[in-house]
């Protein structure tokens, strides 16, 4: 007995050990991008439904478009060995996307390409006796609702990364630029763009869209990989596009930075119409940009530099001009609702459970709140010179201001506070003061977005103690706060309900599910 | 030209007739009513709600209805959709799920007091009166219980007191009229603790909420109800989701209810008041022509009796005449041949004697 509980207390580690690798080694299979498409299950959302409606470029159709399943054709085919050029022609440098041809000739050859090639097919595979498609017209032409699981998918910075790694630091397998004077794709190093800068959602001229780039150059290096038995991502529908196994790519954990020649730090350089330079040292205020730290929020490049990898005072200058749509360097750097602009996408993160208790029930005004200015807008440094280096101005800049959730020091914090004003029904409030402005600034402290904005040890408090100035000892809510239905504060609520819409919003804004609102002693006994 | 008392007093009578007959026609017609100036009225945000009651009860408290089966603190009874009856004048009925919202919302219902009144226009013995406060008020003392007011309403608000079988009144909000008279808030308003009933003059209403709009616009749909809707109502509801999902029509359009009905409602009073004239001429012109009628045959039968009787008469002298002539003829020939029987007689005697008595003959 005593040995075999010892041998069990022997083989536990190990045990525990083996079943840890097997985890792991679970883990990093799922992790891996699958390069074979799943088994075929007609019932499941599918991410290769493909209408072959390309007739009704010359004119309306006359049956209705046939709802194409490619994977269902690609593993039919690969079960007898046959691979993509069964049905696609090899093109000047990749297969062409198209079935059995390389252009949209005519109406008439183009729908006798298909009649000609998928009828004998699934004729001949139905002779041997093997499940086929159909034969008739009306098998292949129906109005007919496939499920989709089809999303799109971009390349953020985890998948670049992995792409970067397995291409060994190779940018010339994808990057590339027209050179309009040798009138062919070149490589220039520093120079890369994102695809969708040049590849549009429709071609135009000799620029192929954004979908048959991709359905060309990243299916064709997949295969090729996938040939030389090398780790390869997916050449089938599914493999980039069904949410459920794009949710399943692997995700990198630190990503190296990429770089292009970026600055860490910089002041943002405003520009004239003209193309001339607002020199930084001239204006009396300046904004300096962390680069760097803001590379690791955004998923991709994409996410600020939007139409070009350029500074974004090039196409917004100050006035606006053609190249930005128009659109002013203060109206892209402000405007709220637009993802690219700054005050966009901070604001995106102020609907957080642990921002949206203040920030939500703060009003939008445009010009927003002046006193907010400062927080990215500062005076030029004293110790700056007119030689000194916008990034080392910058430097100095943001060196001053480290994102930091300041507050008050316990003492200056009172403990409760009576709310007593009010107590005709119920007895008075005991508000556990100091307990919320904890709760409050613990919320925030690990985020450098809320650092950089609550570094005013006040900054918190105006969540509740708002429209005063900020002070250590703010002014009571009855200062302002008293009858209600003033004819002359129309948009003031009295003393109760700015009591009760504070604390009520607040709590429904950050999730707080106790005390619940119609529970009226939660908060005050009543009065016996 | 003289000009009698009659004449001139008969012209009078049709010039005014004429005019009120011409304004009743045009009744709020090309001009935009925007109500009592300074009238009052309660902005209701949805977004502020909690649901808690407090409005309904005290509601039953300051209008002294009847206690409800169950006690105001019980928040289940919101779960099923109420309506207004004649035992409540507001109830506040929660919506879950609705799509756009974090959590169940809350829609009070109460009278919106329409600046032009349905259930007013409706009314014929004029129990309902527009207060110039703004408060849509009913008269139970004139009130003949026809209930067309129910039908006209339509935000479906008056109810009737069916279980009272001598008594029975309208019942709904009446925006504590009474109490707003004695410069009070209504009931409904003064309890609410989150103010999501703010009160005040309608036109400071619309500044508020649209000063909340602008502020918050994630959080507001761009529209104030009752700012327009069948005409404007003086209680308004500003949303943070469409105001269909709670509940509310969208399909009532600008135009009042008195706007809607006056083209024949304005017909209305001139059938009414030309209607007995109207039937009195034509009770006047068919006894005249009776009359004519009459006479007329009369004076034809008498012509016809007497030609008749003239016709006759002179038949009767032509025969008499032929008579007698037929007579004279007889009698001359019987003379005649009586002078021949004579002078025949004569020669015989006994001839002459029954020559003296000549026997009639018919004519």
């Amino acid at each position: 007995m005593m040995k075999e509980r010892s041998l069990f207390r022997r083989t536990g580690p190990v045990l525990t050990l083996a079943s840890l690798m097997l985890a792991l080694a679970i883990m990093s299979v799922q992790g891996a991008a699958p390069s074979a498409p799943p088994a075929d299950d007609a019932s499941k959302p599918r991410a290769d439904i493909i209408r072959i409606d390309g007739l009704k470029q010359f004119g309306k159709l006359e049956r209705p478009a046939v709802v194409y399943l490619h994977e269902k054709h690609t593993q039919a085919l690969s079960k007898k060995n046959k691979d993509c050029a069964t049905c696609h022609l090899p093109d000047k440098k990749y297969m062409s996307t198209k079935f059995k041809r390389l252009k949209d000739s005519s109406k008439k050859e183009v729908m006798d390409i298909y009649h000609d090639n998928c009828t004998p097919c699934h004729r001949e595979t139905a002779a041997a006796g093997e499940k086929s498609g159909p034969v008739v017209c009306t098998g292949c032409h129906q109005e007919r609702e496939v499920a989709s699981s089809w999303k799109e998918i971009g390349l953020d910075k985890s998948l670049h990364s992995r792409h970067v790694k397995a291409q060994e630091n190779k940018c010339e397998a994808c990057h590339h630029q027209f050179d309009p004077v040798a009138k062919k794709l070149v490589y220039v190093k520093g120079k890369e763009d994102n695809c969708r800068y040049c590849h549009l959602s429709q071609t135009v001229d000799n620029v192929i869209s954004l979908r048959l780039t991709a359905h060309t150059q990243c299916i064709d290096c997949h295969r090729k990989r996938l040939a030389e038995n090398k780790d390869a991502g997916p050449a089938f529908c599914g493999g980039c596009h069904d949410a459920g196994l794009q949710a399943k790519i692997q995700k990198l954990k630190d990503i190296p930075r990429l770089m292009r020649g970026q600055p860490d730090v910089t002041i943002i350089q405003a520009v004239k119409s003209g193309g001339e330079k607002v020199e930084p040292f001239a204006r009396t205020s300046v904004v300096p940009f962390n680069h760097i730290g803001h590379e690791t929020y955004s998923s991709s490049c994409r996410s600020c530099h939007h139409s070009s990898m350029d500074a974004c005072g090039k196409c917004h200058t100050l006035q606006g001009s053609k190249e930005g749509k128009f659109v002013k360097l203060q109206t892209a750097m402000h405007r709220v609702g637009a993802q690219a602009s700054c005050m966009g996408c901070h604001e995106g993160f102020m609907a957080d459970k642990r921002c949206a208790g203040c920030h939500a029930t703060m009003p939008r005004r445009d010009p927003p709140d002046l006193a907010g200015c400062v927080s990215c807008h500062m005076p030029k440094p004293a110790a700056a010179t007119p030689q000194t280096e916008p990034k080392v101005m910058a430097a100095m800049l943001l060196e001053a201001r480290k994102p930091v959730t300041a507050t008050y020091s316990d003492e200056d914090i009172p403990e409760t506070v009576e709310i007593k004003a009010l107590s005709k029904q119920f007895e008075s409030a005991k508000m556990p003061h100091r307990k919320i402005v904890h709760t409050l600034v613990k919320n925030i402290k690990e985020s450098k977005l809320a650092g950089a904005f609550h570094r005013e040890p006040g900054t918190v408090c105006q969540g509740c103690h708002h429209n005063s100035p900020v002070a250590k000892k703010p002014p009571a809510c009855a200062s302002c706060h008293g009858q209600p239905f003033d004819g002359r504060n129309l948009f003031r609520p009295g003393l109760q309900a700015a009591y009760h819409l504070q604390c009520m919003e607040c709590h429904k804004d950050m999730g707080i599910e106790k005390p619940v609102a119609t529970n009226c002693t939660g908060c005050h006994k009543e009065k016996l | 030209m003289s000009i009698s008392r009659r004449r001139f007093l008969g012209w009078l009578g049709a010039a005014g007739v004429g005019t009120t007959l011409g304004r009743s026609a045009h009744a709020a017609g090309n001009t935009l009513f925007t109500g009592y100036p300074d009238s009052l009225g309660v902005l209701f945000d949805v977004t502020r709600c909690i649901g808690c009651r407090k409005c309904e009860e005290a509601c039953n408290k300051v209008n002294e209805l009847p206690a409800p089966s169950k006690p105001f603190s019980e928040l289940a009874v919101m779960e099923r959709r109420r309506r207004t009856d004649a035992k409540t004048y507001t109830v506040v009925n929660r919506h879950e799920n609705v799509p756009g919202a974090k959590g169940p919302l809350y829609r009070k219902i109460q009278c919106n007091h329409c600046l032009e009144p349905a259930c007013a226009s409706a009314c014929f013995v004029r129990a309902f009166a527009k207060n110039s406060n703004g408060a849509v008020t009913y008269d139970e003392s004139v009130c003949v219980g026809c209930r067309y007011c129910m039908i006209a309403c339509p935000f479906e608000i008056p109810a009737y007191e069916y279980d009272k079988a001598f008594t029975p009144r309208i019942m709904k909000c009446t925006f504590c009229h009474p109490r707003l008279i004695k410069g009070q808030l209504p009931g409904c308003v003064e309890i609410c603790p989150a103010e999501a009933l703010t009160f005040g003059k309608r036109r400071n209403l619309l500044k508020i909420a649209r000063e909340r709009i602008g502020l918050f616009p994630d959080r507001y749909i761009d529209h104030i109800y009752g700012e327009t809707e069948m005409g404007g109502t003086a209680w308004l509801t500003i949303s943070g989701v469409p105001f269909r999902d709670l509940g509310m029509r969208e399909d009532l359009g600008t135009t009042s209810a008195p706007e809607l009905t006056k083209g024949a409602l304005s017909v209305v009073p001139v059938v009414a008041s030309m209607w007995p004239v109207l039937l009195t001429g034509v009770y006047a012109i068919s006894q005249r022509r009776d009359k004519i009628a009459r006479e007329e045959q009369a004076a034809a039968v008498a012509t016809a009796v007497a030609k008749a009787q003239s016709e006759a008469k002179a038949k009767l002298t032509e025969a008499m005449a032929k008579a007698e002539k037929d007579k004279k003829a007889a009698i001359d020939k019987e003379v005649k041949k009586a002078l021949e029987e004579a002078a025949r007689a004569k020669a015989q005697e006994s001839a002459a004697a029954t020559a003296a008595a000549p026997e009639k003959k018919p004519s």
